[in-house]
Parts: C-alpha cells; structure tokens; sequence
C-alpha cells in the first residue's frame, strides 16, 4: 500500500466521481418525485390487478413489485440507479490498471521503488474509495428523497439497508470483473465500450429473464444476484445467486494479481 | 474510398460481436417465447376481458401468445442496443484518431476534412445497416417455426424501420460528439450519458401522464412499440423531429471538424 499512488489515483477520479454522484443524486430525485402521484394510480391498478390470475401476471412480469408500495417503487428506480453504478464500477475496473498502459504512463509508475502488489493494491483501494463515496451520496440522498417524497408512509428499514448495500456488492463485482478482463485481454484501447458492453449486456439479460420469467440467465448476471425485487419480496439476500456474486469477485480479484504481476508492460519506444 | 475500406474494416470486430450478441439475445427470446405461445388457459383469460381495459393497458400489443406481442416486447431492447452501437460507432471512428496518435498522417493525407468525415460516417452508416439487417434477418429465422402471418411481417418490418431510425439519430449525435469535443477521451462517454438519460426520460415519461412532454425529448419514445402495434405506421411529427436532429447533427459535426485544433 502506497499513500502517494492512493492519493493520486483518488485525486484523478474525483472529478468523475463528482459528476457521478450528481447525475445519480438526479435520477433519484427525479424518478422517485413521481411517486407521490403515480401511488394513487398504482393502488388502483393494484387493486383491479389482485383480481387477475397470478398466471397471467407472471406473463406480464406483473407480480414482481407492488408500486404502489414505497419500497416497491424505489426498487423499481433503484434498477436504473443500479445500471449506472455497474457502469461506473465498470469504468474504473477497466481503466485500472490499462489506462497507464495506453497512456504511456505504465513503465514509470513500474520504475518506482514500490512492488506490482502494492501498486494494484492502492490503486483498487483507491477505486474501492471513490465507489464508496458515490454510494454514500446516494445513501443520504434516498433518505432525504424519500423524506421529501415518501408522505410518511411506512417502509421497512432493514429491507432498504439491505438494497442500499447491495450497491457496495454489486459495484465491487464490476470492478473486479472489469480489472480482469482488462488484464486478460492484450489491450484496452478505450475503455467505455468494455463497460458499457458488460454493463448493459448484463442488465439486458437480467431484464430479460424478468419478462420471460423462470430462466437460467440468473445464474450470470450481477443484477439477479442483487434483484432488489427479490430483496423487497423475501427482506433478504437470495443467498446462493449473492454468494455466486461474491465468489466470482474474489476469483476476479485473484486471477488479476496473478496476471498483473506476470504482465509483460510495453515501454515507450 | 480508401479511408472508407480501412474504416469497415478496423470496425468489423465490433460491428462481429454486436450481431453476435444481438442474435443470441433474439435466440434465448424465441427458446422462452415457445412456453407462452398460444397457450390455452391465457389465451381464455384474455377473452375474458374487455377489448377497452386490454387496450388500456397496452396489453395486446405485449401479448406474449401471439409473434407480435413478444416481438413488441423486445424491441426496446433491439432500439437500446442499436442506439448504443451506433453512438459508439459514430463517436469511435472520429475520437480513435486522437486516441491512437493517427490524426496527423490521415489529416496529411490529400483529401479535405469533409471527405474523411464523410468517409467514416458513411463506413458507421453502412455498419448500422448491416446491424439492423441481421437482426431483421435473425428475427425472421426465429419467427418461422410459429407459421406467421402477413400482418406480423409488417409489424416486424415497422419495428426495423424504427430501430434504424433510433440509429441513425444515434449516430448523428456520436459523430457529432467526437467532431465537437476537444477532450477526445469524453467523446463515448458523453454519448453513453445522452443515451441513459433518453432512456430514462422514456422510463418516466411512460410512468406519469404529467411528464408526457418528456417524450419529445427521447428518441426511444418517438418509436414506442405499443404506439407502432396500434397505428402500424411511423408517426410523420416524429419522423420530422428525427430528420430534424440528424440534419443538425451531421452539419454541426461538418462545421466543427473543419474548424477544429487537433490534439497531437
């Protein structure tokens, strides 16, 4: 672990973790704004739909949230919010480590007197800290959202505490998996196609085998493992898909250490 | 010509993966999509009901019994996964440049800056098509088992047509982007934020009647499959709103790039 790298590697995040953050702080305050009115609404739907048959509900991929129910729409929005954060833990797990190669900034951080171990450590600390702090914004802006917003209506705790961690699951996942395939493909010439692709392409197969019910996606996508409908409908994890979740992150991690430090690095010719 | 040639072909790989991806997506969707159709005990239920609440839900038009309503179903999926190539196509071929330090020698070259951005546009456009094409093609594959009828084929060809409009709008933007921003490395993200947050204006707009005006202001809601099933033709205000954007996009990215200062 290395203060220098840490520092730095923060510093030069900052300015995106703020955009982040900003842009989420919006998308909360926007979507969950409609709530007040949209439950009135809701409720009616509810109640005419508690009338239909599970089997066709289940069809329409109806059954899942109740929206009428505070919880029931934040997990609703929380998706996106989810979307975006996979995308950003992405960003920085595909950059980590390849961004010093394409900019030709990797043999000089290699010629300092610190170990490959050390330099990978700080810098996934000092990723790990800037995904922290994005999820700390959101933590305080889906309590004060929904204080604005919520109208008072009662809501478990627990269960929100456990979607809002989710997001520190989910997001060290995409770092992880990201830093491995940027270190087990030969380049990375930009990053954001790679993120965007994991990102999206796992958020699509996760919404998929939402609609078309029962499926075997879930066994890969990070967005099953972490359904906040599920979160919402059992009050807990599923726990075999989370603990897939984080088995894959640590072999994520380990196999990036292995690669790393073995890492043939181009120098600047 | 020869920018165009090499431009293709550095964007086969990615243009290979996009349709690879989107023909499994439309594969794993027609394996599920074989449990639902024409089942009995829903096709019933929904006799059962009123031809007003059905519609008001938009029911038919996502009725995952019939080739129509799954195909409804997915395509907001094929409209996300095109626009976001298509961004990515646009913005790359013009950034990449910058990126990979090649901007000098094809600037050297003897031809105006209109032309290379003409060439790349037109190798971005001819990528769009060939996606749109395969997946038109890996649909109508899917289809053939379910025997389907006149009007299915119609819908479908509708649902390509939007699909490629929400590409070319796409692609506008991304080369507008990447002519336009002086920090190249922003150009793909930028056009990743302007996608998401489309679509979640769409989301919204879809969610609450008072936000309707979103809708102008989210390509993904110009062509709403549920809005295509029922008029079965592409809505012209919103066909002239797209012409509008891609107009001003592809000037704008002219203008820009013959102006701009070049990062070395």
């Amino acid at each position: 672990m290395s203060a220098t790298i840490f520092v730095h590697e923060f510093r030069a995040r900052l300015k995106s973790v703020i955009i982040w953050s900003a842009s989420l702080t919006a998308l909360v305050i926007f979507l969950f704004s409609i709530y007040p009115s949209f439950s009135e609404e809701a409720a009616l739907i509810q109640q005419m739909m508690s009338r239909f048959p599970p089997a066709l509900l289940e069809a329409f991929g109806m059954n899942k949230l109740d929206l009428s129910s505070l919880l029931g729409f934040f997990g609703f929005l929380f998706v996106f919010v989810q979307l975006c954060l996979a995308i950003q833990a992405g960003n920085y797990g595909f950059g980590l480590v390849s961004i010093e190669e394409s900019e030709l900034t990797a043999d000089f951080l290699l010629s300092k007197p610190v170990s490959r171990t050390q330099a990978l450590a700080s810098k996934l600390l000092a990723a790990l800290s800037s995904l922290l702090l994005t999820e700390l914004v959101i933590w305080a802006d889906t309590y004060i959202t929904i204080g604005l917003f919520g109208g008072g209506r009662e809501y478990s705790a627990s269960t929100l505490i456990l979607i809002l961690v989710s997001m520190t699951i989910l997001q060290l996942f995409f770092l992880s998996v990201g830093l491995v395939i940027s270190l087990l493909v030969r380049r990375v010439r930009n990053v954001t196609p790679y993120s965007l692709g994991l990102g999206f392409g796992t958020y699509v197969l996760a919404a998929f085998s939402g609609i078309l019910g029962e499926a075997k996606l879930e066994y890969i996508t990070p967005f099953k493992h972490l359904d906040p409908s599920y979160i919402i409908k059992n009050g807990a994890y599923d726990t075999p898909l989370a603990l897939i979740n984080g088995a894959v992150t640590l072999i994520a991690l380990g196999v990036s250490y292995w690669r790393y430090i073995r890492r043939d690095i181009p120098a600047v010719s | 010509m020869n920018i165009f040639l090499r431009e293709l072909k550095a964007n086969l790989k990615s243009l290979l993966i996009w349709c690879g991806v989107i023909l499994l997506m439309v594969l794993v969707g027609a394996a599920k999509f074989s449990a639902y159709y024409n089942d009995a005990s829903m096709l019933a239920i929904l006799d059962s009901f009123p031809d007003a609440i059905l519609d008001a839900m938009s029911i038919r038009a996502f009725n995952l019994t019939t080739l129509s309503g799954f195909f409804g179903l997915m395509f907001i999926y094929f409209a996300l996964m095109g626009g976001i190539a298509a961004a990515m196509w646009g913005s790359d071929s013009i950034s990449k440049e910058e990126r990979d330090k090649t901007v000098e020698f094809s600037l050297a070259l003897p031809v105006s800056r209109s032309r290379v951005v003409t060439a790349k546009m037109l190798a971005a456009l001819v990528n769009s098509i060939v996606f749109v094409l395969v997946t038109w093609g890996g649909s109508l594959a899917a289809a053939r088992p379910y025997n389907p009828d006149q009007a299915f084929y119609n819908y479908l060809r509708l649902e390509m047509t939007a699909m490629f409009m929400i590409e070319l709008i796409f692609l506008a933007l991304g080369l507008l982007l990447g002519c336009a921003m002086k920090r190249y490395k922003l150009s793909g993200s930028t056009a990743v934020w302007i996608i998401l947050t489309t679509y979640f204006l769409s989301v919204a707009a879809s969610l609450q009647k008072d936000l309707d005006f979103l809708k102008y202001f989210s390509p993904f809601k110009y062509f709403d499959a549920a809005e295509l099933f029922r008029e079965m033709k592409l809505d012209a205000t919103y066909l002239l709103i797209s012409a509008g954007i891609i107009f001003v996009c592809v000037a704008a990215a002219y203008w820009t790039y013959n102006r701009r200062d070049l990062y070395i």
